[in-house]
């Protein structure tokens, strides 16, 4: 039996300034898959990511997110906020004004926590990212390691269905590598995203991800068959 | 919402003023830019104007490089000391050259005095962009070719910062109705387009002369200002990358340090500490006291208290109106380019992004004594009347006339700022409010204070805009052009020096509490 796929691009293409930076690209993500996103430098990876995110506009083809049309050629049917994605950015993009227990109260603000719900969720959640005892740091106090994992714990906030991470393991030494990406994968399991994992390093990463996809040139080089079950 | 008030508000105060104007001008007055002496007024303006650029260069560029990147001694005091000519109104600085050099008149006089009013703008710029060319772009230009190369590299680098400086040099220049007229009141006469707006406007009977006169110098400052203004930009963020690595101090010999130092301390006497110490001569009553020889120091220094007490007692209701209309400017504009200057930066299209910059560009780029009648041609109408009247007049016209500089270090701040930032609050539920509020807004907060005091500083020193609007006629800048046209005495010395002190007020204040240097520029 054939399920709609939690990710579907559909000749997708996106270009700034007349430049195609993607595409055409067709991909079908199936829920609960890791699938791994390697290439070298430019070839459309972060594009990939910050299309379904919502954060650039289609020049051509479509995105559904369970089944439901979020952008299509000049529009965001569905705006990033939305879409129950997460994000770990390239180089974490923490907010520098803002403390470890700053950051999550802005997420979780918004989310209707408040007082003891608030600090308790904070809690969990700095919990959940091993970052306990950290709540008055400023982000620019803290280690590499420990800044990807406030944003993991960021994008953690947000309860999102779809995780997206673009080369959330670059600065870090191997030991934090393999702490952070256990860390990450029981999460993805524990809470049942769909993640994709943007790299130009896959090995390490290799031994969680259900699936690798590879982008040149703005091109989906190996396309993944059509998800079934 | 806060994209749709501010641009609203900058509709109604920037550039209404300017368009209503326009409506006032018919075929005659287009022709009338056509006869010889417009257009030889025209020319004059002109190559004055580039002559002043020029000059704000030879000046600027090299002050900017020796306090930003030499070992020169006390650089950090240079470079804060070199904003001053730029915190002082431009009159000021030709009134006491006037006096120490009488001879000095003419156009001569006016490009050397708008020289040093306006060489801050380019050092300003230019130390700004050697100091963020990465150290590791010199060390590379150093292994291939030398310091040969690294020079190569480096004005590469900051040429487009230069230019930017000196387009907006050009155009304080060509605009500039106060020290042309000042040096000209004795001596050979030079007129400048600027004299001739304010004379058009003068003849009543055709008020759509001035604007049609105007019209050449605001094409001329924008064909100057956007190409410039661009490439500053892209200049300015292709030399930055996320790991920046902050250059090394460059290490003169004994020599040319020697030889650097005392070029900053001769230029920053020339535009500074000359002009307030004669200041402080003729407001100490010394001039008449030599003449009577009853110099002393003692005298000197009771007479200057005495006249600081007159002037602060007669000019004290001018003092407060300035201080207030150019604080209440500054607290209105800031919000109002911080809001505009982020739209520009994070639009989506470029082209909308372009047009709402050069429009912004279109309240500096007219002269200041255009905007005052624009703003008279909008709001002196029977039904505004009340308004026209009233204390707010003058906070609309300094809100339209400086706005855009806020507008502008808003946009350029903005670029520096990494939409990661923004992108990662957007996904985390914010709207567009909170991510302006709670990201941009604290992330840039050195920005705001630039901003804010610069807007404050230009309308403190605004005398060009509050000549032509009768409510605005009660800043203190009307009373010392006053004072130095009908009796220049130990008065409008001292009420001048008072005026200085209440510019670079917000600055120093600002100096001294947080400790840190104030970066106008992004």
């Amino acid at each position: 039996m054939s399920f709609a796929p939690a990710i579907q691009l559909e000749g997708l293409a996106i270009e700034a300034e007349k430049k195609r930076l993607l595409g055409p690209v067709d991909l079908s993500i199936a829920s609960g898959e890791y699938v791994l996103v390697v290439g070298p430098s430019g070839s459309g990876k972060t594009t990939l990511l910050r299309a379904i995110a919502g954060l650039s506009v289609p020049a051509q083809g479509s995105i559904k997110l369970d089944d439901q049309l979020v952008s299509s050629p000049g529009k965001l049917s569905v705006p990033p906020q939305d879409r129950g994605v997460g994000m770990l950015f390239q180089g974490a993009a923490l907010w520098p004004h803002l403390s470890v227990r700053k950051t999550l109260a802005f997420v979780l603000k918004p989310r209707k926590f408040a007082g003891s719900e608030l600090n308790a969720r904070i809690e969990e959640l700095l919990d959940a990212v091993e970052l306990s005892g950290f709540e008055d740091r400023m982000p620019g106090t803290l280690s590499g390691g420990e800044r990807q994992r406030l944003a993991l714990a960021r994008a953690l906030a947000t309860e999102p269905r779809f995780l997206l991470m673009d080369e959330p393991l670059g600065p870090l030494d191997a030991e934090l590598r393999s702490n952070l990406l256990e860390r990450i994968e029981r999460l993805h399991l524990d809470q049942e995203w769909t993640t994709l994992h943007v790299t130009h390093d896959p090995q390490p990463v290799r031994s969680i991800a259900s699936r690798e996809i590879r982008i040149e040139n703005g091109q989906l080089v190996e396309n993944p068959a059509e998800v079934t079950e | 919402m806060l994209l749709t008030l501010a641009g609203v508000l900058f509709f109604i105060v920037a550039l209404a003023p300017l368009l209503v104007t326009v409506l006032e001008v018919d075929g005659e007055d287009i022709a009338d830019l056509f006869d010889p002496r417009t257009l030889a007024l025209l020319g004059r303006t002109l190559w004055m104007g580039l002559a002043v650029a020029v000059g704000a260069i030879l000046v600027g560029a090299p002050y900017g490089f020796f306090v930003a990147r030499t070992n020169i001694p006390g650089a950090e005091f240079f470079r804060v000391a070199g904003m001053l000519p730029l915190l002082m109104p431009s009159l000021m600085i030709a009134m006491t050259w006037a006096v120490i050099l009488p001879d000095l008149r003419g156009a001569t006089a006016t490009i050397l005095m708008l020289v040093l009013a306006t060489f801050p703008l380019v050092s300003l710029f230019c130390a700004r962009a050697f100091e963020r060319i990465d150290a590791r772009q010199e060390e590379a230009a150093l292994l291939v070719g030398g310091w040969r190369a690294v020079l190569r590299a480096d004005l590469a680098l900051v040429f487009p910062a230069i230019l930017t400086g000196a387009a907006l040099a050009f155009t304080f220049a060509v605009n500039d109705f106060a020290v042309p007229d000042y040096v000209s009141s004795v001596g050979p006469k030079f007129n400048v387009y600027a004299d001739e707006i304010k004379l058009n406007w003068d003849q009543l009977e055709r008020p759509g002369k001035p604007v049609a006169t105007a019209i050449p110098m605001i094409l001329l400052a924008l064909v100057t200002l956007v190409p410039a203004l661009r490439m500053r930009r892209a200049g300015a963020m292709s030399s930055l990358a996320g790991d920046f690595k902050a250059p090394a101090t460059i290490q003169l010999g004994k020599g040319a340090r020697v030889a650097a130092t005392l070029f900053c301390i001769a230029v920053l006497a020339c535009g500074a500490f000359i002009p307030l110490c004669r200041l402080f001569y003729e407001g100490s009553g010394l001039p008449a006291a030599f003449r009577e020889g009853t110099a002393s120091f003692a005298g000197a220094i009771a007479t200057f208290q005495k006249e600081c007490g007159t002037a602060l007692e007669q000019a004290r209701n001018n003092l407060r109106a300035s201080m207030l209309f150019s604080l209440g400017a500054a607290l209105i504009a800031v919000p109002i380019g911080a809001v505009l200057g982020h739209a520009i930066e994070r639009s989506r299209s470029r082209v909308r992004a372009s047009v709402v910059e050069s429009l912004t560009l279109l309240p500096i780029a007219a002269p200041a004594i255009l905007f005052g009648i624009g703003t008279i041609t909008l709001w002196n109408r029977d039904v505004t009347a009340g308004f026209y009247d009233s204390q707010a007049m003058p906070l609309v016209l300094f809100v339209g006339r400086y706005v855009a500089f806020a507008t502008l270090l808003a946009s350029g701040a903005v670029a520096m700022l990494d939409p990661k930032l923004e992108e990662a609050a957007t996904l985390s539920g914010a709207g567009p409010i909170a991510r302006f509020v709670h990201i941009v807004v604290p992330a840039l907060k050195g920005t705001w204070i630039g901003a804010f005091v610069l807007v404050f500083v230009f309308t403190m020193r605004d005398l060009d805009a509050a000549i032509i609007v009768p409510a605005a006629n009660k800043m203190v800048m009307m009373r010392v052009f006053n004072g130095v046209h009908f009796g220049r005495d130990s008065y409008v010395a001292c009420l001048s020096l008072l005026v200085v002190f209440a510019t670079v007020m917000p600055g120093l204040l600002w100096t001294l509490f947080a400790r840190k240097r104030l970066e106008v520029l992004p």
